[in-house]
């Protein structure tokens, strides 16, 4: 029994295996959801009737924001992860997600950082500021309690969660699809999720930038977000950049499974699916440009406010696109209104009549009566709820069979549909009644007339949260005792369904191909248990039919969850601190905790490092346009790529305090030319050194590339050491009273910076251990290549940073 | 990009970086208005940048599909830098004591 | 009944927008409605000649002019609210020029007043008075708490923040600007009805965020010009 017991454990808690994590994922997901809709609904109780004082404003105003807080980012985005993760390598026939370490890890991280937003209601009081966080009222003067640290760390954590699994997800879905499956040809689920990825790989590095920022302004009394000269536009502007496109993120997977669903139920191909993928590349790049409509009312002028609201507009476009082609599908269609089917046509319906609403709030004209008030709640529930939550259940129906190979009880699902549907309505239609009602206030008075419509809603909400106790109670159940589905339940097309259901744990045993004349070939294993022949009838043996590595059998490892956990910990020891002293602030943070965590840190990042966890790489495979690049430097790069966003963020923040604030000091006469030059010159060189290295392991040259890599660790070893000069001697110079501006900046950029040259002198270390071990002489200099893009990237920011802090 | 070749180049790009950074530091002896010093030293920073991207990150020799995505990647976020940068200029600021 | 300018504008704007939506949403549900309906699955419905099934890639199918076909109309449509919102959107931030209201013989008044938010109170301050600060709190009915201003005139807002991010709002008159530090937002509108209107925040600002309420008393010329007198002038 203890042996099961630990023998299970070790399953869930090592697992790098993408079915047993996209199923945590999902499991996790509807927790957050059941925690977020509880405080939704105390929410709900306490506005049914005026003057009510089942909360405190106080206690009102934390719920507020960690349902928000949760719901976005703990909920939407992990829920429809959960089933890219489980379905996405099985629908493009890849045995795994390209890195399947990372991939648990961005679980763990997942996991853990939710459990830090939830800790921080224990620790005064969890942030109550909107889930927008808007400054100042995030500075510390405003907001002295550690909860809203907490919650910074918590949305950090995520934010390294979301973009391990964004460049995951992209070198898979991009380098190994199964041969012939051009991306052309690829469902809609799966494009979703690549549009969605690229979004997140824009936005989020902007928002972690944000939040850092406004982390460090609480943590060291800087001023940021908290200076007069435009902090809160700073923040408005840097937050909406990443906030828009955040609300395409949590919606698109959504749209993806709709647009797969309803297809598979009509027993019609998606109509227009070129058109629908378009439309929804389209709206992405467009989400890019829109984030002003949640500034209309911060007064830029005229022109701005127009600008605005035509692309606002104009983003609608696309949606149009894709509701006409859902809709069309269903013609002359075989139509079958099983609950998935309910779920997503009753999210099609939902969505439209969010979006419809959405251009009212796009005009800027409307938008100055309407922003802040419940209208506005009204219209996001029905794109968040009944566009992504409804589809998200839609998938969670379509896809049960398939995780747990039983049935669920189809009269109970639609009568949760049913239920649900009514409720949901109920809930939040009187919301667009309330068009004068401000949102977020904890109670209201008898005679504002708010009275019966807010009852309503309440009712509603009730209605709403009882109906998923039919949910859970189902999909418990059936997953226990339904009958069992067999393979492919609904008559999909799409690569899933010729599994056996469960899938084993090596899902197919032979790559599907493509054909060109559109058919696909399965070997001969569709729909049968654990079917063991290979290459059997595949058009050409040679390329296809070889066996999976057995990785998935031995694929756990200890270290992915272990990382999670020490950064976990380091972040909590960063939090929970004290603060020293309110004026100027300065914070004392708990070092017991972070040393255990950069220990433990460490200890996993060697293990991690030591482990023989072999990945193979299929050539044979579709990866157009990647054809010749190795999985991990397309990773690289990609990861580059967001690194760029996030420094652009900084170098844009310094620029904005810069035009902001009345005076800025002369070259010269704070930050001393001298000392930047010189680490100029330093970290040039030794970028000249790791260049060199790559260069003698390229010709086999062991003395030369330990020589090159001591001289890379040496001069980053110096950088650093006259960056500490400089800032130990601008810090006692009291700089931050002279110059509060300039000096937030400064040491924040070149803190971030610092940090990078410290991380990159980690590896450099690591891999030094391994060159006098003889290593990557013999052809195996992949991973010296790949330290090598990074650091050159560090030196290249630096490029930018010494003109800017130093010389102008 | 075999052996001797690659390490002279190495060195001719460390050469050019040292130098432009030399100008750089002395670029204010030359007196200009403001606008286009800064102007001098950022584009100066950017070539630097390219040819570390270029050379030292090898970006040149790789297969077209990936520069190509490095360069758009690039392109489509200083595009969205400019007009987050233009959007927040269009504030004017009102000094309020 | 026309309360404000701004409300008046409004509620053409916001109506013909609805009228619109109700219209889009008639075809669009009622076409679903009717497919749903019609092409449902029924004992003896045959399965349709391109249904997918498994082992082929659908057929591709759509032409590019219904994608034309949508995109047209609804810009059509789109283009109809943008001109109304633009029109709208011209009068909210046009700045009407001062009025001259004579108080006393030698006291004139410009119709501009200073918001100030305050967690969580608001102040008022009219042009010429500074030293005059009328605080909005909602517990005190005071004369020297109620923000008064004339009937039928254009009333010009300088509105900003002491401390946090706030947005004042009328909802009443349907005219709102964020309030916050470092900047003046410029707002204004002309009440045409008498009363006492509820001003709110429309930002979340803190625990007293709900009750951040201040009252607004639209009076006639002549009763303005006396409570100006006794209350601001002294
Ligand atoms: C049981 C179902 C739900 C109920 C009763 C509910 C209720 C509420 C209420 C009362 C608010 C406060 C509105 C305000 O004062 O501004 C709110 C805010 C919000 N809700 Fe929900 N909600 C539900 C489900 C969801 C779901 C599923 C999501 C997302 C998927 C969601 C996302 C949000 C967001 C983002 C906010 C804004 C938070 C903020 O203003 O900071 N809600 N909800
Ligand atoms: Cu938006
Ligand atoms: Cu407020």
């Amino acid at each position: 029994m203890a042996e099961r017991f630990s023998a299970v454990a070790k399953r869930w808690l090592y697992t790098t295996n993408h079915k047993d994590i996209g199923i945590l994922y999902i499991i996790t997901a509807l927790f957050f959801f059941v925690a977020a809709g509880l405080l939704a609904l105390t929410m709900r109780t306490q506005l049914s009737i005026p003057n009510n004082n089942v909360l405190t404003a106080e206690v009102y105003n934390q719920f507020v924001t960690v349902h928000g807080l949760l719901m976005i980012f703990w909920v939407l985005s992990p829920f429809a992860f959960g089933f890219a993760n489980y379905i996405i390598p099985l629908q493009i026939g890849a045995r795994d997600l390209a890195f399947p370490r990372l991939n648990a890890m961005s679980y763990w991280f997942y996991l853990f950082s939710g459990v830090m937003m939830i800790l921080s209601f224990f620790f005064g009081a969890a942030p109550d500021l909107g889930w927008t966080l808007y400054s100042p009222q995030t500075a510390f003067e405003f907001a002295p309690t550690i909860g809203l640290n907490l919650g910074a760390g918590a949305l950090i954590l995520i934010v390294v969660s979301i973009t391990m699994s964004s460049v995951n997800f992209l070198v898979t879905m991009f380098k190994m699809r199964a041969p012939g499956l051009k991306l052309r040809r690829m469902s809609l689920f799966p494009w979703s999720i690549l549009v969605t990825i690229f979004m997140m790989l824009y936005a989020f590095p902007s928002f972690l930038a944000a939040v850092l920022l406004l982390y460090v302004d609480r943590a060291f009394g800087t001023f940021y977000f908290s200076s007069i000269q435009g902090g809160s536009l700073l923040w408005d502007n840097v937050f909406w950049f990443f906030g828009h496109p955040e609300v395409y993120i949590v919606l698109f997977p959504a749209l993806g499974i709709i647009a797969d669903v309803i297809p598979t139920f009509a027993r019609r191909p998606l109509y227009g699916s070129k058109y629908v993928i378009g439309s929804l590349v389209a709206a992405a790049l467009i989400s890019f440009v829109v984030w002003g409509h949640h500034m209309f009312l911060t007064g830029y002028g005229v022109i701005t406010d127009k600008l605005y609201t035509v692309t606002t507009v104009a983003v609608s476009l696309p949606f149009d696109v894709i509701v006409i082609s859902l809709i069309e599908t269903l013609a002359v269609a075989k139509l079958r209104l099983k609950a998935a089917a309910l779920f997503t046509l009753g999210a099609v319906a939902l969505f439209i009549i969010g979006g419809i609403t959405g251009v009212y709030l796009a005009s800027v004209a409307l938008d100055y009566a309407l922003r802040g008030t419940y209208f506005v709640v009204a219209h996001f529930h029905y794109i968040m709820v009944g566009g992504s939550i409804m589809g998200l259940i839609g998938g969670l129906y379509y896809w049960f069979p398939k995780i747990t190979g039983r049935m669920y009880n189809e009269s109970m699902a639609r009568i949760h549909f049913i239920v649900s549907f009514i409720g949901f309505n109920v809930l939040y239609f009187p919301m667009f009644l309330l068009l004068d009602m401000p949102r977020r206030i904890a109670t209201y008075s008898p005679d504002t007339g708010w009275g019966l419509l807010n009852l309503t809603a309440t009712v509603g909400g009730f209605i709403f949260g009882g109906a998923q106790l039919l949910l859970f109670y189902n999909l418990y159940r059936s997953a226990r005792v339904g009958p069992p589905a067999g393979p492919n339940p609904w008559n999909g097309w799409t690569l899933e369904w010729a599994l056996p259901s469960p899938p084993p744990a090596h899902d197919f045993d032979t790559i599907p191909t493509f054909m060109d004349d559109g058919t696909i070939h399965f070997g001969s294993s569709i729909g049968l248990p654990n079917g063991s022949s290979h290459g059997i009838g595949e058009p050409n043996g040679s390329s296809v039919g070889h066996e999976y590595s057995s990785i998935h059998s031995e694929g756990l490892s200890p270290w992915p969850i272990l990382m999670a956990f020490s950064a976990f910990i380091f972040f909590l020891g960063i939090t929970i601190g004290k603060p020293a002293s309110p004026q100027p602030v300065t914070y004392q943070p708990f070092w017991p905790l972070i040393a255990d965590g950069v220990i433990l840190g460490l200890i996993s990042l060697l293990g991690y490092s030591r482990e023989k966890f072999n990945v193979h790489e299929d050539t044979n495979v579709e990866s157009w346009p990647f054809k010749q690049v190795p999985n991990m430097k397309l990773g690289i790069w990609t990861f580059l790529g967001a690194e760029v966003i996030f420094f652009g963020v900084l170098i844009g923040a310094y620029f904005f305090v810069r035009t902001a604030s009345p005076t800025w000091p002369t070259p010269g006469t704070v930050f001393d030319i001298r000392n930047g030059f010189a680490m100029t010159l330093v970290l040039l060189t030794s970028s000249m050194t790791a260049i060199m290295a790559l260069a003698s392991a390229r010709a086999g040259n062991k003395n030369g590339l330990i020589i090159s890599l001591l001289g890379t660790l040496g001069l980053g070893g110096l950088f650093l050491y006259i960056k500490a000069g400089e800032w130990f001697s601008l810090g006692s110079s009291g700089v931050f009273n002279t110059y509060p501006l300039p000096a937030t900046s400064y040491f924040i950029t070149t803190g971030v910076h610092g940090v990078h040259v410290v991380a990159g002198m980690c590896m450099t270390v690591y891999l030094l251990a391994n060159a006098l071990k003889g290593k990557y002489i013999k052809g195996d200099h992949a991973t010296l290549e790949h330290f090598g893009l990074y650091w050159h990237f560090v030196d290249i920011v630096w490029v930018f940073l010494f003109p800017l802090f130093y010389l102008i | 990009m075999s052996g001797v070749n690659t390490n002279y180049l190495y060195l001719i790009i460390f050469a050019i970086l040292i130098g432009e950074t030399d100008i750089e530091v002395n670029l204010f002896s030359l007196n200009l208005a403001f606008s286009t010093y800064a102007s001098i030293l950022l584009g100066l920073a950017a070539t630097k940048a390219i040819m570390i991207a270029m050379f030292y990150q090898h970006l040149k020799y790789e297969p077209k599909s990936l520069s190509t995505w490095v360069i758009l990647g690039i392109v489509i976020a200083s595009i969205l830098m400019s007009f987050s940068f233009l959007q927040l200029s269009s504030h004017s600021f009102h000094y309020t004591s | 009944m026309a309360i404000s300018n701004m409300q008046v504008q409004f509620d053409n704007l916001f109506w013909l927008f609805t009228y619109l939506a109700i219209a889009v949403s008639v075809v669009v549900f009622g076409l679903m409605v009717i497919f749903i309906i019609k092409y449902r699955d029924r004992s003896g419905s045959s399965e349709p000649h391109d249904a997918p099934i498994l082992g082929h890639l659908p057929v591709a199918r759509g032409h590019a002019r219904t994608a034309i076909l949508t995109v047209s109309l609804s810009t059509i449509i789109l283009t109809v609210l943008i001109i109304g919102s633009f029109g709208s959107i011209d009068t909210i931030l046009s700045s009407p020029a001062p009025c001259n209201i004579q108080i006393s013989h030698s006291v004139t008044y410009n119709c501009s007043v200073l918001v100030t938010g305050h967690r969580f109170y608001w102040d008022f301050n009219y042009a010429g008075f500074p030293n005059r600060t009328i605080t909005g709190a909602p517990s005190c009915q005071q004369a020297i708490c109620i923000f008064a201003v004339p009937q039928s005139e254009d009333i010009r807002l300088n509105v900003t923040s002491a401390d946090v991010f706030h947005n004042f709002g009328v909802i009443a008159f349907k005219v709102k600007a964020d309030a916050y530090p470092g900047h003046v937002n410029f707002i204004w509108f002309n009440a045409e009805t008498i009363g006492n209107y509820t001003i709110q925040c429309y930002e979340l600002c803190g625990p007293g965020h709900a009750t951040m309420i201040a009252t607004i008393d639209v009076m006639p010329l002549g009763q303005f010009v006396s409570w100006f007198n006794s209350t601001i002038v002294q």
